[in-house]
């Protein structure tokens, strides 16, 4: 059977959406009882907003440019 | 039975899993009942043994709970390895808040590969063995939620690693004033009304200090920022928590303390005192005989300057606490120790207004006096009399009383009269009120506590070196 096409501008699409979602959310729970303070909070939000993007356009590269058998 | 459960609001009490208790020459960890599975089970990690194995960690000992009196039923009980001299960040030169702080990153980037992370990130969690940072806090290791990106620890660990050493190498302020002041360190607002306009702009102020400044001033009343919010994937949330771990590393190591700094007191034996290598080379001889003699496994150098007697006794196999007031000398004996391997703690302590108790209660961190108490075999007070006595205008009776207060049985001092040429420059114009301030009169103030065993002047100098030992075995 062969495989499915894939649309690679779609998966980026739908990464991009994610990442945006990411940008806009806060970072998860509270672990400890260190006060994770508001601006570095804030901060730490946004860092892992853009790094998460950059996570998933890796990977979207990855997938481009992976030899297929 | 051991201790007193009264001890333990004199410990640690912050974290919710536990408590630290000091008994006599034991540490205790009294650990709650829902916290034990995990800490037994980060024990028993492969990556906590390397840790201990490779020092970095502070190795614990689960020991009987009916060990310790007045402890609660489900209460667990731990022992640490006691580090010998215990000291605060507030006491540190820049070098060695730096050294806690890549200590600190290093574990959370090894602890994030297992799953783990830190739930905190202060320097009160890394105590020194000789200059070698130690990670203590074994309760700070938790598993994490795989999908979490955050690290809750990052705001503090800004706050007392990366802007205290920013605004001391940048702005000069110093670590042992911002520190002991300030518990949890600077928040990045005090440090942004400081920065100039571009320095605001630049790296790594722009992510430390300005966005974090302008992101509080919008969201400050909106208590739904802290709400959990996983990310899309495990994998992503290790990627987006190792690349913060980085960049808090490449941070810290853009605010190293630099190693050229100088200071009055910096290359002080090489270029600025008047010893002759001849007569350097006198006082070497008679600090070496003296080591031979009494054989110290712990000694005190106070005003160390560069600690080049304290290296002395550190090759000779003490374990050294080397005190000066300037964090320049004080940091370059770090480096020094840091690179030869030897167990030299050195620390930023004025003996005339020596480390207070501090925290809650004046409990939770002990004052310097406290820990010196009987801690070491000798005391070296090499090069510091006449700074006590005409500078600060410290008796020199009493002295002679604080170095029997710290030393378990030995003293070597030097002698330093009027007629020397360092005593005379700090001395300015006051020469009459050290009239009486003679060799007698120093082995007279001696008397009451120290017995002589040798003594030599050093050729050509005003000096002399004196090695005492106690009249009376310290009680």
């Amino acid at each position: 059977m062969s495989k499915p096409h894939r649309n690679p501008f779609s998966t980026f699409g739908s990464l991009t959406l994610v990442a945006i979602a990411i940008l806009l959310a806060s970072p998860s729970r509270l672990f400890g009882y260190a006060d994770p303070g508001t601006g570095a909070f804030l901060y730490q939000a946004v860092y892992a907003a853009c790094i998460g993007g950059v996570f998933y356009f890796r990977k979207f590269l990855g997938r481009i440019f992976r030899k297929r058998p | 039975m051991i201790a007193t459960p009264d001890a333990r609001t004199a410990g640690s009490f912050r974290d919710p899993a536990g408590s630290v208790i000091r008994s006599r020459d034991r540490i205790l960890r009294v650990v709650r009942p829902e916290f034990v599975a995990e800490l037994e089970a980060f024990l028993s990690t492969q990556l906590a043994r390397r840790l201990v194995e490779s020092a970095a960690l502070i190795p614990s000992e689960r020991i009987p709970a009916e060990l310790l009196e007045g402890l609660h039923a489900d209460e667990s009980l731990y022992e640490h390895e006691r580090i010998p001299f215990p000291s605060y960040p507030y006491e540190w030169p820049a070098e060695m808040l730096h050294a806690a702080g890549l200590l600190t990153l290093d574990l959370a980037l090894k602890a994030l590969e297992e799953g783990y992370g830190l739930k905190d990130a202060t320097p009160y969690n890394v105590l020194f063995r000789g200059p070698r940072p130690v990670f203590v806090d074994v309760l700070s290791f938790e598993r994490r939620d795989s999908c979490d990106p955050s690290w809750m620890a990052y705001a503090q660990f800004a706050r007392t690693f990366l802007l205290p050493l920013l605004a001391n190498r940048d702005f000069g302020w110093p670590l042992q004033q911002t520190l002991s002041g300030r518990r949890d360190g600077l928040e990045p607002e005090t440090i942004y009304r400081t920065a100039g306009f571009v320095q605001r702009f630049t790296s790594p102020y722009l992510q430390l200090v300005t966005l974090p400044t302008w992101l509080a001033a919008k969201r400050r009343e909106d208590a739904s920022l802290y709400h959990p919010k996983p990310a899309g994937s495990v994998e992503q949330a290790s990627y987006i928590l190792r690349n913060l771990l980085n960049s808090c590393k490449k941070q810290l190591n853009s605010a190293e303390p630099r190693a050229d700094g100088d200071s009055t007191w910096s290359d002080y034996l090489d270029h600025k005192s008047l010893y002759s290598p001849q007569q350097l080379a006198e006082k070497e001889s008679f600090v070496t005989e003296a080591l031979d003699l009494v054989r110290p496994a712990t000694v005190l150098d106070a005003g160390a300057n560069e600690g080049h007697f304290s290296m002395q006794a550190a090759r000779r196999g003490a374990a050294v606490v080397a005190i000066d007031t300037d964090p320049v000398v004080v940091g370059s004996i770090w480096r020094r120790a840091r690179a030869e391997n030897l167990d030299v703690q050195p620390l930023v302590v004025d003996l005339t207004r020596p480390t207070p108790a501090s925290g809650w209660r004046n409990q939770e961190c002990m004052s310097f006096l406290d820990r010196a108490d009987g801690a070491f075999d000798i005391v070296f007070m090499l090069a510091l009399m006449h700074h006590i006595v005409v500078t600060e205008r410290i008796p020199l009776e009493e002295l002679l009383a604080l170095a029997a207060e710290v030393s378990r049985e030995y003293l070597l001092i030097e002698f330093v009269a009027p007629q020397d040429l360092m005593f005379q420059r700090i001395v300015r114009g006051r020469e009459v009120l050290y009239s009486h301030f003679t060799q007698e009169h120093f082995e007279a103030a001696a008397k009451p506590h120290w017995e002589l065993v040798r003594s030599r002047q050093i050729t050509g100098l005003h000096r002399w070196l004196y090695l005492y030992r106690r009249r009376r075995a310290k009680p």
